[in-house]
């Protein structure tokens, strides 16, 4: 008897080749047979008639390392279909890490993520040092799998200490790295992650920034032993380090026979070159045999503010600019000022700042009445019976300057540009960062917009190219051993979904983290059935008790 | 008699442009000595300190003003977190 079987779907199966009509069996939580008519009973039967059946997508770029020990399931990850995950990214994990540098980690992590403080002085209970420890406590309850990196931020932190955040590591410390990297990597790490960008709450370096070649060169000879993954975040806001970037991963690439990724990678038509030249790059170093694999994400970037902060939004408005600037007393009293408050609305322009602000969104979860949450500014004014520029006043004056305002899709937003790229072999989808930003915007849904957007709109990929990109492709990239396809044998990671409807739902604010703390998320729309391990976690738009996850093995 | 051109890297052009984490980043053309041009973002701390290290009340004010004495009075400024 089966566990499941999954009958008369389109069955998608991650290779790239055409869909066909087919059943799924699993059991044991594994793939036991695909074909048609199976037949057979089941203790589980599930219809998807007029639905894809494909493995679960995987997302290589999360920050869910602290978000998995209260919550196994990642979510909202794992209702848009997500069955794995890799944490873990830019030189941050949550191990190894010594008790006494916790509050040293817990910053960096504050500053990436956005979580509460609550996160980490309530949610869960530190029971580890090593990386092995770690493991062992997110296997209590997993609902997801995941394949966490191993930050060298914190490798850095164990064996420094502060020193880490201060300079260059020395030969006996680059020593002691590469034994605690080897301990990470037995422990079922999938890779190393580390970072050129990044800063702690303080604005400092992380730790990883300070090292020199030779410390990287040594970890990555580590890496090489077990041909794992180097994750880096390059200086992405300049193409030409950036590019330079790619050459020192493909060097390593080649040097020790590993993969390396980087991210991110953004389009935009401001600088119409930056990606291309990028990728033109990476072209270059996959025909020279290196594996440099760049993330892109799916999604477009949003502008976001309010006027607690100053924000470049208004560097064009330099009325604007002087108020927004004040120290927070003045400022108020400013915006409070009749006059100051006319000329800000004549420096908006004639129109009343209706082509510059009308279009912002009310975003929610802030102090702005909820009903006003996903309408324009230029409705909520015009209901106030005031121009769009005196309404983001008024409106936020009224809230104690706390309403946060969106501009869509301000970057990587050009669909027509972005689809060709997704669909190059060398493109790797990812760059979600899944689990970070949290009360800045959604990270999650990424998959159903690649769909929604790339498959359905823009025809830019077929949907068996989509779901090999985010399956197939991306567990033999990482090394996932028997995931990302629908084979008999392989893990019985599947999601069931509607190809007509697949799609991210709109952004929302909820109030689910710890200490009640706020986060914007989307909903999953037209994923009808998540399996992880031969097991239910997500149905009929709801989660289930299952905790099948398991960290994934490699190969 | 032809004019050099300048060795000095120059700010050609500003625009605002949507960051990675979801702030409104700054970006800058500046054209260098050799004639090539390329591009830099920099998140709104730093687009900031360059805007009070050039006096400029806007973006506009940033144009054609030199790039590495931006970077000396920058240098110059006292230390901010915001």
């Amino acid at each position: 008897m089966h566990d499941i079987l999954i009958e008369n779907g389109l069955v998608i199966d991650g290779s790239g080749g055409p869909a066909y009509a087919a059943d799924v069996a699993v059991k044991d939580g594994r793939i036991v047979a695909v074909g048609q008519n199976l037949g057979g009973e089941a203790l589980r039967t599930i219809d998807a008639g007029g639905r894809v059946v494909a493995p679960g997508f995987i997302d290589p770029h999360t920050h869910f390392d602290v978000q998995l020990l209260w919550d196994g399931a990642a979510r909202p990850a794992l209702e848009h279909g997500i069955t794995s995950i890799v944490p873990g990214n830019c030189s941050l994990s949550l191990a190894p890490l010594k008790a006494g540098d916790r509050q040293r980690l817990v910053g960096m992590f504050q500053q990436i993520e956005e979580l509460p403080p609550e996160a980490f002085t309530v949610a869960f209970d530190w029971t580890w040092e090593d990386f092995a420890g770690y493991r062992a406590a997110l296997e209590k309850s997993l609902s997801i799998n995941v394949a966490p990196l191993v930050g060298h931020s914190v490798i850095r932190l164990w064996v420094m200490g502060a020193d880490a955040q201060e300079r260059a590591a020395r030969p006996d410390e680059i020593a002691a790295m590469q034994d605690l990297l080897r301990e990470c990597l037995d422990a079922g790490a999938v890779g190393l992650s580390t970072s050129f960008v990044d800063v702690d709450e303080k604005a400092r370096p992380v730790p990883s920034r300070f090292a020199q070649w030779d410390e990287l060169d040594a970890l990555c000879a580590v890496l090489g032993e077990r041909g794992r993954m180097l994750q880096i975040v390059p200086e992405f806001y300049d193409t030409d380090i950036t590019i330079a970037r790619i050459d020192q991963l493909a060097e390593l690439s080649l040097k020790h026979n590993i993969p390396t990724t980087f991210s991110p990678v953004f389009d935009s038509h401001l600088t119409p070159n930056a990606a291309p030249r990028q990728l033109a790059r990476v072209a270059e170093q996959f025909a020279r045999g290196a594996r440099v694999w760049p993330q892109m994400q799916t999604r477009p970037i949003d502008i976001s503010f309010s006027l607690l902060r100053p924000s470049l939004f208004f560097a064009r408005l330099p009325t604007w600019m002087r108020t927004l600037r004040l120290p927070l007393t003045e400022r108020l009293a400013a915006l409070r000022d009749p006059a100051t408050a006319d000329r800000l609305v004549a420096d908006a322009g004639p129109d009343g700042g209706a082509r510059l602000m009308g279009e912002l969104i009310v975003r929610g979860g802030d102090a702005a009445p909820a009903a006003m949450a996903g309408r324009t500014l230029g409705e909520i004014a015009a209901e106030r019976g005031e121009t769009p520029a005196r309404a983001l006043i008024t409106l936020s004056l009224e809230h104690g300057l706390d309403v946060a305002f969106l501009a869509a899709s301000r970057g990587h937003e050009m669909t027509d540009r972005i689809g060709p790229m997704l669909a190059d072999p060398h493109v790797h989808i990812g760059a979600s960062d899944g689990g970070a930003h949290i009360a800045s915007f959604a990270t999650y849904g990424d998959t159903g917009y690649l769909f929604s957007e790339f498959v359905r709109k823009a025809g830019a990929l077929s949907l068996e190219q989509a779901v090999k990109k985010i399956t197939a492709d991306t567990a033999e990239i990482w090394g996932l051993k028997d995931r990302g396809a629908l084979k008999v044998g392989y893990a019985a990671d599947i999601v069931v979904f509607d190809p007509a409807t697949i799609d991210r739902g709109e952004e929302r604010a909820i109030f689910d983290m710890p200490g009640d703390g706020m986060r914007y998320v989307r909903d999953s729309v037209g994923v009808d059935t998540v399996v992880v391990n031969g097991q239910v976690a997500w149905a009929k738009g709801a989660y289930t008790d299952a905790e099948a996850g398991e960290i994934c093995a490699l190969n | 008699m032809t004019a050099r051109p300048s060795a000095e890297a120059v700010i050609v052009g500003a625009e605002i442009a949507a960051g990675h984490d979801g702030a409104a980043d700054l970006l800058l053309s500046i054209r260098y000595g050799n004639g090539a041009i390329s591009q830099v973002a920099l998140d709104a701390d730093t687009a900031f300190s360059v805007l009070l290290a050039g006096e400029a009340a806007d973006l506009a004010g940033l144009i054609g003003r030199s790039w590495s004495d931006l970077a000396k009075r920058l240098e110059d400024l006292p230390c901010t977190t915001s």
